[in-house]
């Protein structure tokens, strides 16, 4: 999926993130976490193996994470991506 | 479904999150003035939208103002503070910025809110303290900007920087690079990017490269200073009105950057400014460089500042004002004398030219 244009899905509520997503020719990555120190290191695969599913290359990805759960940051990250793409989220993928 | 889930979230805990507009909702409008007043800030005139908390009594106790990209006159009712009231007023000012087309933000607001700004997801970008920090929402704000800006660096042991609205580009303005540029080995000119001037920023942009361009020097570079150099940003009392000592806190956050960010990018050793006899605010903004630029503690060498004195035509210094008031009285032959030639050609055909004199009669 490509990102056509600046997006956000979730809040900054305790347990939920919030995942911005902004258009780019390249995929950079900046996670904040209110548990950096034991868990930024596998937020950040999570939110990179939710992109590579859903084909997403280029971007600017930040997300700020208030201690939400692996499934909670995928579906933000999906979220974000699907509102800021015109093609269409391919479920199987997931 | 994330829309649901959302939506839900906004009324729990008995907090409502609402919109005002300042020219509409009147009443509400006069409530945020009473909270804010009482908080000690003031409300600029320029603020299009306040997203507001009110508590299950309908007692309004939390505001936060957006004007364009920027975010001011955050408050909270100190009762109701620890309930993460802001936070909820900030998720839904997110949403509100995106749907008019602005994701990147700027907050200007205490140095007391910037730990919970922080924590909503804000990057720190200078504080004068006691005053006002300056944040942007993003950590791929200033950092990709810089990234840019070292792409355009030049080599010099000296190295100056001039930054110029340029409404429009003047012979005042191009002594000034001039003069800059024969005291140093390679010059940096920026050229304000914000829309707030009788002259478009594209336009004056173009203006002064093609009048920088006449020198013939390659020790030159121009740049649109984009959202970091004087901009609504970083300094908003340069676009609205406002007390002096606003005008010196907002003017010391743009400077910083300047010290701390882009003049090491680009090696700035000194920075040059005309003296400013006719404006207040820039008059200020000079007196203010040399504090942040040479004196305030920093971690980056001080950058010296050169006031150099305004080439005058006749009994008074040209300036873009002067240039203004002669296309307020329909002088071009005054106007001649005062710009380059590709402002005077770009005037010429845009102000007066057959076809505007004839719908104006």
């Amino acid at each position: 999926m490509r990102i056509v244009t600046e997006a956000i899905a979730g809040t900054l509520e305790s347990s939920d993130a919030l995942v911005r997503v902004t258009p780019s020719d390249e995929l950079r990555i900046e996670v904040r976490s209110t548990v950096q120190a034991q868990y930024g290191a596998r937020i950040r695969e999570v939110v990179e193996e939710t992109l590579a599913k859903l084909g997403v290359i280029e971007g600017l990805i930040s997300v700020d994470d208030k201690g939400a759960l692996d499934f909670v940051i995928a579906a933000r990250v999906q979220g974000a991506v699907a509102r800021a793409s015109r093609d269409a989220l391919d479920w199987r993928a997931l | 479904m994330l829309d649901m889930l959302e939506a839900a979230v906004d009324t729990d805990a008995d907090v409502t999150i609402a919109t005002v507009q300042p020219t509409r909702d009147t009443a509400a409008f006069r409530q945020i003035r009473g909270l804010l007043d009482r908080l000690g800030l003031g409300v600029d005139d320029d603020i299009e939208l306040f997203v507001t908390a009110r508590d299950a009594d309908g007692r309004l106790i939390s505001c936060l103002g957006l004007a364009g990209s920027v975010l001011k006159c955050a408050g909270c009712d100190p009762d109701a503070q620890g309930g993460g009231v802001l936070r909820r007023v900030m998720e839904r000012m997110n949403y509100e910025a995106l749907d008019r087309g602005r994701g990147h933000l700027f907050a200007y607001t205490k140095p007391a809110n910037r730990a919970i700004f922080e924590s909503l997801g804000f990057s720190f970008l200078a504080e004068v303290p006691g005053v006002a920090v300056l944040l942007e929402n993003t950590p791929f704000g200033l950092p990709r900007y810089l990234r840019d800006l070292s792409d355009l660096y030049l080599e010099g042991d000296r190295v100056g920087a001039v930054v110029l609205n340029a409404n429009p580009f003047t012979l005042g303005h191009r002594y000034l690079v001039e003069t800059a540029l024969g005291r140093v080995d390679a010059l940096h000119v920026f050229v304000v990017s914000e829309d707030a001037s009788l002259f478009p920023a594209r336009d004056r942009y173009h203006l002064v490269r093609a009048g920088v361009a006449e020198l013939g020097s390659e020790r030159v570079q121009v740049h649109r200073g984009g959202r970091y150099v004087v901009s609504r940003a970083t300094f908003p009392n340069y676009f609205i009105k406002g007390g002096e000592e606003r005008a010196r806190a907002a003017a010391g956050l743009d400077l910083q950057l300047f010290r701390d960010f882009i003049g090491p990018t680009l090696g700035v050793t000194d920075r040059f400014v005309g003296t400013e006899p006719l404006s207040p605010v820039t008059n200020a903004y000079n007196a203010e460089m040399h504090h942040w630029l040479e004196d305030a503690p920093s971690a980056h060498p001080p950058i010296r500042v050169h006031e150099i004195e305004r080439r005058t035509l006749g009994e008074a210094v040209i300036s873009a004002s002067r240039v203004r008031a002669c296309l307020e009285s329909r002088d071009l032959a005054a106007i001649e004398r005062m710009v380059p030639r590709p402002t005077y050609e770009y005037i010429k055909a845009n102000f007066f030219a057959e076809k505007s004199r004839t719908t104006k009669e």
